[in-house]
Formats: structure tokens, sequence, C-alpha cells
């Protein structure tokens, strides 16, 4: 299946955050107790981004990681010609989805949170930001693992629907939303994070650095996107 | 003729209009309409509701034949459809291992009602808070159809369907499965009518696609499936599933992109993968939801594609209302019962054409002197845009 080549990879959860390049950095206080409960927030995107948080502070907490792993890639996407952000595509997959979401809307129903309660929104977010067009997917699994995601990806790059994939494995639930209500056991979120790999057909990396491959193992580590297996 | 791709082995569906494929087309044939008025309550207050509903006879009939899902109506309309399908191809089926049979399903919010009733701390079954999950519908899905193959759960707003189809038809493409039920399903929910309420998108007096006075959409509900085989398993001239693309608008989250690029650029790829040019589409069944945006970005978006020559189209969802996450996977059974009868559907409620459409919109149904290709198109929340062409094999 070695059919593209993994251009960045990119990783944030509890035990801290980075990519292929800068390995894993951890979290400082107060934003380490802020993600224990399941929050993320401007100061995380702040530590991250350069950019103004506005939008990002009105996603749900499923968009945010996705957001910040993408921003995490370091890989300037707005420095892509158009007709190779046409060909970006972008793929997500996991358990939980936008279940903090739908409980939230569900229990308050507003229209800037409808908007998230779809798993597939994270996508349209992502491609606003960059002005993506490529082809996309979107995957609740039982037990997410990648390998949907890395197949699909390869197909589309094979078959030249896409120059490039963006794969996303994101678990999220905020420890509140998930106390607010009786959920049942086989429901409960299974672990809090958002990864991000982006693929490519050899030789055509969109970074100036390569991929720094010893750290990726690390980075990836816990994740439904394991590199080493597509590889 | 040659006997290979991804071939349609049957279809089934449970709609506003309806138990079964029969009744949905005989609303085709007739051009009606299958939306009702409901008082509901939305939120705190009541409001009157133009929708598609499944009639309350229809879900008395399904929870008697299976009282252990009697909470789950997601459940009982999917398994409603996939055992019409099934008997369409009981023979081929039964040829198929159950390891060799998958599982696809498409949805956006699965058995939502339960969540509704667990945040109001009303009683509902393990079951039905279990098929919250969509994976998990997937999952008892395919155990009571004996499908011990590879299953899958798509959801992507409203290209659900399109893209479940595409994915199962990419399980039987890689060797995974021989056969490949798609099943799509959502409901009308307290969840749902209260997002699509609070957006403003719902038309107080039942949508009116294309037409020149629209103003939102209305909500359905129901299940679609179809069974998609590897064509060496039929013997007979079948309706292939053909070139598929997809696309993102990267535009806005609840809105299309107002010039229909994103959907141009999907349905290019889906035409490119067909081999095809786009003078070969006999008919294009489209997404038209009835919202005065989506219904004008189509209409660019089939103008840039075929210029002045659009094929015949028309939007179904004055039928049975827009059926979300079961959409894709619906509108493509109604394709496929187009082009076994050669009967082009209409546009039902339409009462004069948006000027920004182009002039091939079909009010009425139409008798069809070739059909030998159909696009089927869908867009969603967050800009996706799909688009499937379907192949009929000529004997």
């Amino acid at each position: 299946m070695k059919d593209f080549t993994i251009h960045a990879a990119s990783y944030l959860g509890p035990e801290g955050f980075g990519n292929d390049q800068t390995g894993l950095r951890n979290w400082l206080p107060p934003l380490k107790e802020d993600l224990a409960r399941g929050e993320l927030d401007g100061l995380h995107w702040s530590l991250l981004s350069d950019s103004d948080p506005s939008r990002f502070l009105r996603m749900d907490l499923m968009c945010r990681l996705g957001f910040l792993a993408a921003e995490l890639l370091a890989v300037n996407f707005d420095a892509l010609p158009d007709a190779r952000r046409d060909k970006l595509g972008v793929c997500v997959e996991s358990f939980t989805g936008s279940l903090d979401a739908d409980i939230r809307f569900a229990q308050t129903p507003r229209p800037s949170i409808f908007a998230y309660t779809l798993p597939s929104t994270v996508i349209g977010e992502i491609c606003i930001r960059h002005r993506l067009k490529g082809p996309v997917l979107s995957l609740i699994s039982p037990n997410p693992d990648g390998e949907n995601l890395l197949t699909e990806a390869a197909e589309w790059l094979r078959d030249g629907d896409a120059e490039m994939v963006l794969c996303l494995g994101i678990e999220a639930m905020n420890r509140s939303t998930a106390n607010s209500i009786s959920l049942p056991e086989n429901l409960s979120p299974r672990g809090w994070h958002g990864a991000a790999l982006l693929l490519g057909r050899s030789g055509n990396s969109p970074r100036e650095k390569p991929l720094a491959s010893g750290a990726l193992s690390e980075v990836c580590r816990n994740l439904c996107l394991a590199p080493e297996r597509a590889c | 003729m040659n006997k290979t791709g991804i071939a349609i082995a049957g279809c089934g569906a449970v709609t506003a209009t309806g138990l079964g494929m029969e009744l949905l087309q005989r609303a085709v044939a007739a051009n009606a309409s299958a939306l009702q008025r409901r008082e509901l309550i939305i939120g705190q207050a009541s409001q009157s509701v133009v929708a598609g509903f499944v009639s309350d006879a229809i879900v008395g009939q399904l929870r008697t034949a299976d009282a252990a899902h009697a909470d789950s109506r997601a459940f009982l309309f999917a398994t409603a459809a996939l055992q019409e399908a099934v008997c369409q191809t009981e023979n081929i089926l039964n040829s198929v291992l159950a390891t060799r049979r998958g599982l696809v399903l498409s949805t956006t919010k699965a058995n939502i009602e339960a969540l509704d009733k667990l945040v109001r701390q009303q009683s509902v079954s393990a079951i039905a808070q279990r098929q919250i999950q969509p994976a998990f519908l997937a999952a008892d899905l395919a155990v009571a159809f004996d499908c011990r193959g590879p299953v899958e759960c798509v959801s992507a707003a409203c290209i659900s369907g399109l893209s479940a189809l595409q994915q199962g038809a990419a399980l039987i493409r890689r060797g995974l499965a021989d056969l490949v039920f798609v099943a799509g399903v959502d409901l009308i929910s307290q969840f749902v009518l209260s997002g699509f309420n609070s957006l403003k998108s719902l038309d107080p007096d039942g949508c009116r696609p294309f037409d020149k006075s629209r103003i939102g959409l209305s909500l359905g509900e129901g299940a679609a499936a179809i069974i998609l085989v590897k064509r060496e398993l039929l013997s007979s001239p079948a309706i292939l599933l053909s070139g598929s693309g997809t696309s993102n608008d990267a535009n806005h989250l609840t809105g299309p992109s107002r010039d229909g690029s994103g959907l141009a650029l999907a349905i290019r790829r889906a035409l490119a993968k067909a081999k095809i040019a786009p003078d070969q589409i006999d008919y294009v069944h489209a997404h038209g939801t009835g919202t005065p945006y989506n219904d004008a970005m189509e209409s660019l978006a089939l103008r840039s594609i075929f210029g002045d020559r659009v094929p015949p189209f028309s939007s179904s969802k004055g039928i049975f209302g827009h059926t979300l996450g079961a959409a894709g996977v619906l509108e493509t059974a109604l394709c496929v019962a187009a082009m076994q009868n050669n009967l082009l559907p209409g546009t039902p409620r339409l009462r004069e054409r948006d000027l920004v459409a182009p002039t091939s919109l079909l009010a009425e149904p139409r008798a069809a002197t070739k059909l030998n290709h159909v696009l089927k198109i869908n867009c969603g929340f967050g800009g996706t845009n799909a688009a499937q062409v379907l192949e009929r094999e000529l004997p």
C-alpha cells in the first residue's frame, strides 16, 4: 500500500501537542487543566496560531481539535496555487463524532450550535479556512483505526482525484457535557485527541522541511491514524 | 457484454408516500406531493409544520412486526427498506457468503429521537439509546441481515447517501465484498426540526423547488436501501454505478457557494470518472431543496457544465421532503426506477419556474426516449457536494 508519501503529521491531546518536526510538547498550566476538562479555548489557539481566534471560538470541540491539528501540521496551505488546493482532499474518521454538540443542542437549541451537530462540519471549517475544494469523506466507526481513511486517500491519490489528502482522526467530548446527561456506557467518550496526516504523491511536498519521520511514531502514538502501518 | 463494474440489484424505500418503491413510483407518476401539515411542539411552542412524515399507520405496522425495536424508528425504517431490496435480490443474496456481504449506512443523526428523550429524562430502551450512535445502528442492521463482511457508516450531511453509495462500490472494487447493502435513514425529530427552524430554513407552506416564490425546504423522513453487487453476479442488463465525485465549496458552513463552482467541480469529477461527455447525460436528478440559495446555486452549476443544453432535470423533494442522510440513497433509487420505467420525474409543487433555473426543468413527469446516463447530485452543510453517474447497460 505504499502508494503515497506522508508529508506531515500532527497531534494534540491530553499528553501534549506537536508535529513530526517538533515532537510532543507538554501543555503548561492552566492549559493542561482546561484540557483535562475537555476544554480547548483561545489560549490554546494563541499558543499555536497568530491569526484571529474569533472563528475558532465559535466552533464546537470536535472542530476546534481538527482545526488545530491542521494548523499544527505547519503547512502553509494558503501559499499553494488554487489548482493544487482544488485537488486537496479532506477526510475525517471518528467514533464520538459530533455527540458533544448534539447533546448541547438537544439541551439548548441554538442555531450557532446546530451547524456543529454534524461530524463533517470540521471538514467544512478547514476547507473554508484554506480554500480547499478537493474530495471529502466523513466516517463514523465503532473502532476508528484510520484504515478506511488511508485506503480511501490512497485511492484518491492513485486515481488523480487528489494531489494531497488531509486525514483527520478526532475524538472529543467535554467533561461537563458528558456529565450533564445519563449516557449509556457504550456511548461514553473514547479518549480526547485530534490528529492529522497530510498525504501526497511522492516528491510533491508543500513543506520546505521534509518529514521528520523519526518523530512520527511518537507524535502519532495512541492515534487512530497510524502511519507506520499505512506505509 | 462487458460484465464488470458495480451493479444495482435491488432497491427499497419507506417514505411519506408509504411503504415500498411501488407507492413512491405511483406518486412520481402522478406528480403528487405526500407532504402533510402537522401541529408540532418545537422547543416550547406549538408550530404548524409541513413535512414528509412517515404515516403513523406504517410506524404502527413496523412496531408490531418488531417489538424489540419499537422505539427506534431509525432501525425500523432502515430494516423495512432493506427488506424490500432483499426481496428483489433473494437468489443473488443466497449465492453470496455472509462474510462477503458488506453494509454501508448513510445517516446524519441516526436514532436521534432517543437523545431527545434522554435529555428530557424520558424513558427510552437500551437498544434505542445504543442506536443514537450511527456506527452501532449500522452494526445492528448488519446483524439483522446476516452481513458479516465490512460495515461502514458515512455521516457527511446531505451528501451522506451518495458518499455511502461510493463507499459501498469501493468495498466491492477493493475485493472486500461481493454484495453491499447501502441504507440511508433519517428522522423528523424535535432535534432536527429545532435546528432547521432556528436557521429559518423551512417553508411554512411546504417546499417549492426551483419555483420563483420558493422560500425554504420541507423536511422528510424515512429510509431507502440499494443493494450493490459485482456486475458478474447479474445475468441480465443492469444499471451500473458509474463515475462519482465529491468536492467542498470552501465558502460557508450552512449555505452553498453563490456561483455553483463547488458543485460543478464534483460533477466534472464524476463525468471524468464515468469517461463520458456532458452531452451524454440524459437526465439530472437535482438536489432541489427549495431554499432560494440552493436552487439558484444548482442552476448555475448545471449551466456551467452543460451550457445552453442542460438536460431535463427535476427535484423530487416536493414529494417526500428533504430526507437528509437518506436523500442520496432514496433519490438514486428513484433514478433507478426512472431508468427502468423510462419515465422522467417531474417537480411536484412547482407553480412558476424561477427564471434562474434552466428551461429544461421538468414540471411534470415525462416519458423518456433515451435514458442511458443519469446524473444524481446532492449538496450539504459544510459546503459538501457530491455527484453520481448511473449508466444503463444496453442489451
